[in-house]
């Protein structure tokens, strides 16, 4: 089937591509979370007898329902844009994953199902019938968790497909399990599980201080200003604590793409996607003072505190096993680890002290939420421009492909993972000609090149490096 | 260990069938969004009557409708995700190649879809919030029914275009309507039945989503304890059963040109119709035939009970001239169908009207006046005309499979149904007027006056008559680089209006390319001398 390519006006059929998933991904996680966490605050609420955990599911399922019918039509938006512009990928990749998608569309119908009709609806009716409402919950809550896991699976394996090639067209497959339970599925599944909640609860409790703020001016001993401060405190700290998770499964996650997409994971670590990994890191560093210093503030709770040390120090250790972080020097170790202790020290010193429900704290974390928010919308960006120009990692590369693109993914394969660590190395071991070096590393037998490839190595590294 | 047996066994099929499961999921789907569609129309309808009447009632009932409208939408939508990934997985090549001529009507379509879904939650969730803005509220209810019809429109030219492809049967519009744009096909978008077809759907929207409104009401009257409730559904399942009544009756004003236009487009589908064959008939019951009783039995009903309603002059009263007339219409519309497919059919839909009608004074005079029943039956009878005339539509469709439905290569298109099911007591010279290429007599028929008095003597002369009614002689001669792009692009002319018969056709074609080549062969002059 020989199908032509649609083009788009103004912007690269990329830019589009990625700007309708993103508008639809950062609702889709949110409903997902919420719908996670809601019954387990009612839950919480019901066993404690404290009804403001019953307020906050509610609004969290409310506010689910909003978002729910825009990000549905978002997300049919999304395989309506790639058949028409990534006609082959699509055709081949739905042709590999036909029952995944089918059953992540029954997944999806009996997630509306229970989060419509028997939770959202009957959440008044049911006042006296907790039990039965809050599983109804639950059943919402593992649908749509399920339309999750399928989702992850079929992405990771764009990613890592674990050497299941992509059949064609005209070669009916319908599912592979080995394609579903690739190599960076479980990473990615976890991680995005941790990264929702941690996002979702520390933009909510951003936009709950708001309303506190609101509440507040209107009437600042009002059950609702309560309820606001506590809801702030409450969704920012759970938020909070599960961001130290992240980078624990983040270190797997990598050395899970560095053993089966190296390429991917060499544009990450010191590559051509290294600058948005940075400013992730500084948004994460954003959200981690402000918040670090907020939840501290607030809860005055020593075993808090000590928690926060705790994922601290795994960060730090994090931190110094990063490879892109060798290009500043041996110095950045022991400085990065002495401002990781001059934090601790600082959360310890600002424990239970201060007023932080002052105005100011209160822009201050919702920033923090936003930060939370872009970290997580650049994450998914890191990880769809890493593998840049494939569309699915070795086995097809996007039709709008550049000759630079194809020959740095070369000079990354051939070249650099053979030879170096991080592309970074280029720069900081540049040789004084990449003619000789190249030609000498063919000698020496630790590259094994054809001449054409070893002329494009050249050409680029010169021109680049 | 079935997943294990599965992965062993890498395709299944779906059971039933891939076509069962497309049908399956499709009227799934026509049905929740018609619906949708419907209700976005009948909650402002709901809401300017309790706007202008000063009763909250109305605006309750509207505000409760569009609660079932927020639930349905998202089922509706998820449905469709479910229909876009069957479709590319069990019909590849179609479903692929529909996207080279409907890709950019389809990003419009889910552009509107998701401007219709902001605004529908707007709507709903900020209900009391916007209570002092009321006008603004029903306005933004309102734009919710010309975007549904933006939105449904496109998907109608879509649905139709595979009815009735049109000029794209002789290859004209898989290319010319494209101009450069991979996408969009403007002539297949505009097929022949479109317009009908939206018509059609518009009005049988309204209906249905106005008698789903009164079966729900009139399943509240039935749970109902209070009078006030008992009251306030009665009031509210006459005004919807009242705006769905009106649509209802105007169908076949709409269906009979929508038959016409099939009748010449669409033969082989008009005949299978009419005729009963093909997978218009299924398990030895033909689904056509099932679908217009239901209807000529509502239409009995509906009929008595604005009949009764205006006798005993309750509120929101129809003109019953209006109605008679309509109805009147109807009567033309099965007079028509008798006399095209067997007398039978007309006889038996009669009685179905007729037993309709006694039904429904039946049902009135035993709930004392109250339409509970009434509303009741005709809202589960119209689901079932929604998606009997969506499975009639896409059963007509000639087969591309064999008729044991196994898979063949290409397309295997089978114009010869002489093996599939055929009822005996059908009108035995149905075929009569019934077109299949040109009939024999066609040569015979005398042509209608010409407004040219001078035939056109030499090919120069054809052109020049034909072609510059339109455009100029310059932009007839633009180079196009072979006989077979001519071919097209005179086919297009033709599919545009051009009187060419074939024979005149082919010497245009011949013509032109002659004196391209002459041109080409003639070496261009280099200061522009001549």
């Amino acid at each position: 089937m020989d199908l032509p390519v649609i083009e788009t006006p103004v912007f690269p059929r990329w830019v589009w591509m990625e700007e309708i998933t993103y508008s639809h991904i950062p609702i889709a996680t949110l409903v997902t979370a919420f719908m996670l966490l809601a019954p387990l605050f009612e839950y919480i609420g019901y066993r404690w007898g404290k009804p403001r955990w019953d307020r906050l599911s509610k609004s969290l399922i409310w506010f689910a329902m909003i978002l729910f019918s825009p990000g549905a039509a978002l997300g049919t938006g999304i395989p309506m844009f790639i058949i028409g512009t990534y006609p082959e990928f699509w055709s081949r990749w739905a042709n590999l994953f036909f029952w995944p998608l089918i059953a992540q569309f029954m997944f999806f119908l009996a997630e509306v199902f229970f989060l419509f009709f028997l939770y959202y609806l009957t959440w008044d009716r049911w006042m006296h019938r907790k039990k039965l409402h809050i599983t109804m919950g639950v059943c919402a809550a593992f649908f749509g968790y399920l339309v999750q896991i399928v989702w992850d699976s079929l992405g990771a394996y764009m990613l890592t497909p674990g050497g299941v090639p992509l059949p064609g067209v005209d070669e009916p497959v319908g599912w592979s399990l080995a394609a579903m339970l690739n190599p960076s599925f479980p990473f990615l599944l976890i991680h995005r599980t941790f990264g929702n909640f941690s996002y979702a609860m520390m933009l909510t409790g951003g936009v709950m201080s708001l309303r506190f703020m609101g509440q507040r001016r209107k009437d600042p001993l009002s059950e609702n200003t309560a309820y606001f401060k506590w809801a702030t405190k409450t969704c920012f700290t759970i938020g909070f604590m599960c961001f130290f998770a992240m980078p624990v499964i983040g270190w797997f996650y990598a050395r899970v793409l560095q053993e089966h997409a190296p390429i991917g994971f060499l544009a990450m670590m010191g590559g051509h996607v290294t600058d948005y990994l940075t400013i992730k890191m500084m948004l994460i560093s954003v959200f981690l003072v402000i918040g670090g210093t907020y939840v501290v503030k607030q809860n005055n709770s020593k075993a808090l505190t000590a928690a926060i040390t705790l994922g601290l120090l795994i960060l730090l250790v994090v931190i110094l096993r990063h490879p892109p972080l060798d290009y500043f020097g041996g110095w950045w170790r022991p400085v990065s680890a002495g401002i990781v202790i001059l934090f601790i020290a600082w959360l310890w010193l600002n424990k239970g002290r201060g007023d932080p429900n002052r105005t100011a704290w209160q822009y201050a974390i919702f920033i923090a939420g936003l930060a939370a928010f872009f970290t997580f919308c650049l994450g998914g960006f890191i990880r769809e421009r890493m593998k840049t120009p494939d569309t699915v990692y070795g086995e097809i590369v996007k039709p709008e492909w550049t000759d630079v693109e194809a020959d740095r993914y070369l000079v990354y394969e051939k070249w650099i993972h053979p030879l170096y660590k991080t592309p970074t190395e280029l720069d900081r071991n540049r040789p004084d000609s990449w003619r000789v070096a190249v030609q000498q590393a063919r000698q020496d037998e630790t590259v094994t090149l054809t001449d054409t490839e070893a002329e494009t190595i050249i050409n680029y590294l010169e021109a680049n490096h | 260990m079935i997943f294990l047996a599965a992965a062993q066994n890498p395709f299944l099929q779906f059971p039933g069938g891939a076509k069962f499961a497309i049908g399956f999921l499709a009227l799934f789907h026509t049905s929740v969004g018609s619906l949708a569609i419907g209700f976005a129309f009948v909650v402002t309808i709901l809401q300017l009557v309790g706007y202008v009447r000063r009763d909250n009632q109305f605006d309750r009932m509207a505000k409760r409708i569009q609660l079932w409208h927020v639930c349905i939408y998202n089922i509706g939508t998820i449905n469709a995700i479910g229909l876009v990934f069957a479709l590319s997985g069990l019909y590849p090549q179609f479903w692929s190649q529909i996207f080279v001529q409907f890709f950019w009507t389809l990003i419009i379509e889910e552009a509107l879809f998701f401007m219709l879904a902001l605004t529908l939650t707007f709507h709903y969730f900020f209900w009391d919030d916007l209570w002092g803005h009321k006008k603004l509220h029903i306005f933004l209810g309102a734009l919710l029914t010309p975007m549904f019809f933006l939105q449904f429109a496109i998907i109608n030219g879509m649905s139709a275009y595979m009815l009735t492809p049109g000029f794209s049967e002789g290859q004209v519009s898989q290319w010319s309507g494209t101009a450069g744009i991979l996408g969009w096909d403007k002539l297949a978008f505009y097929n022949p039945t479109f317009l009908m077809l939206t018509l059609h759907r518009a009005a049988a929207n309204f209906a249905y989503a106005g008698f789903i409104v009164a079966a729900v009401c009139g399943f509240e009257i039935y749970r109902a304890k209070h009078e006030k409730v008992l009251s306030w559904n009665e009031r509210g399942g006459r005004l919807s059963f009242k705006i769905a009544i009106i649509s209802f009756l105007s169908l076949p004003i709409v269906g009979f040109f929508y038959a016409w236009v099939l009748k010449y487009h669409g033969k082989e589908a008009y005949e299978n119709l009419m005729i009963g064959r093909g997978d218009v008939v299924a398990g030895g019951i033909d689904w056509w035939w099932v679908k217009h009783l239901i209807v000529a039995t509502m239409i009995g009903m509906g009929l008595m009970f604005c009949y009764r309603a205006a006798k005993y002059r309750r509120e929101f009263r129809v003109p019953m001239t209006a109605v008679y007339a309509l109805s009147f219409v109807y009567l033309m519309f099965y007079v028509g169908m008798g006399a095209q497919m067997t007398w039978k059919f007309f006889w038996v839909s009669l009685a179905a009207a007729v037993f309709g009608g006694m039904l429904c004074i039946h049902l009135l005079n035993f709930h004392e006046g109250s339409g509970r029943a009434v509303f009741l039956l005709m809202g589960i009878l119209s689901f079932f005309t929604v998606i009997l005339g969506g499975y009639a539509r896409e059963a007509s469709r000639p087969r591309f499979v064999s008729p044991s439905g196994e898979r063949l290569k290409g397309f295997n298109r089978i114009a010869d149904y002489d093996n599939i099911y055929r009822s005996e007591e059908r009108a035995g010279n149905v075929s009569m007027a019934m077109l299949r290429g040109d009939p024999d007599y066609i040569e015979e028929v005398r042509g209608r006056p010409q407004q040219l008095t001078i035939q056109p003597e030499t090919p120069e002369d054809l052109i020049s008559s034909r072609c510059i009614s339109c455009h100029t002689l310059q932009r007839a001669f633009r180079p196009q680089g072979s006989e077979e792009k001519w071919d097209r692009v005179v086919g297009r002319m033709h599919a545009y209006g051009t009187r060419l018969t074939p024979q005149e056709k082919k010497i245009v074609v011949q013509h032109i390319w002659e004196k391209e080549q002459v041109e080409k062969a003639i070496p261009a002059d280099p200061g522009g001398m001549q």
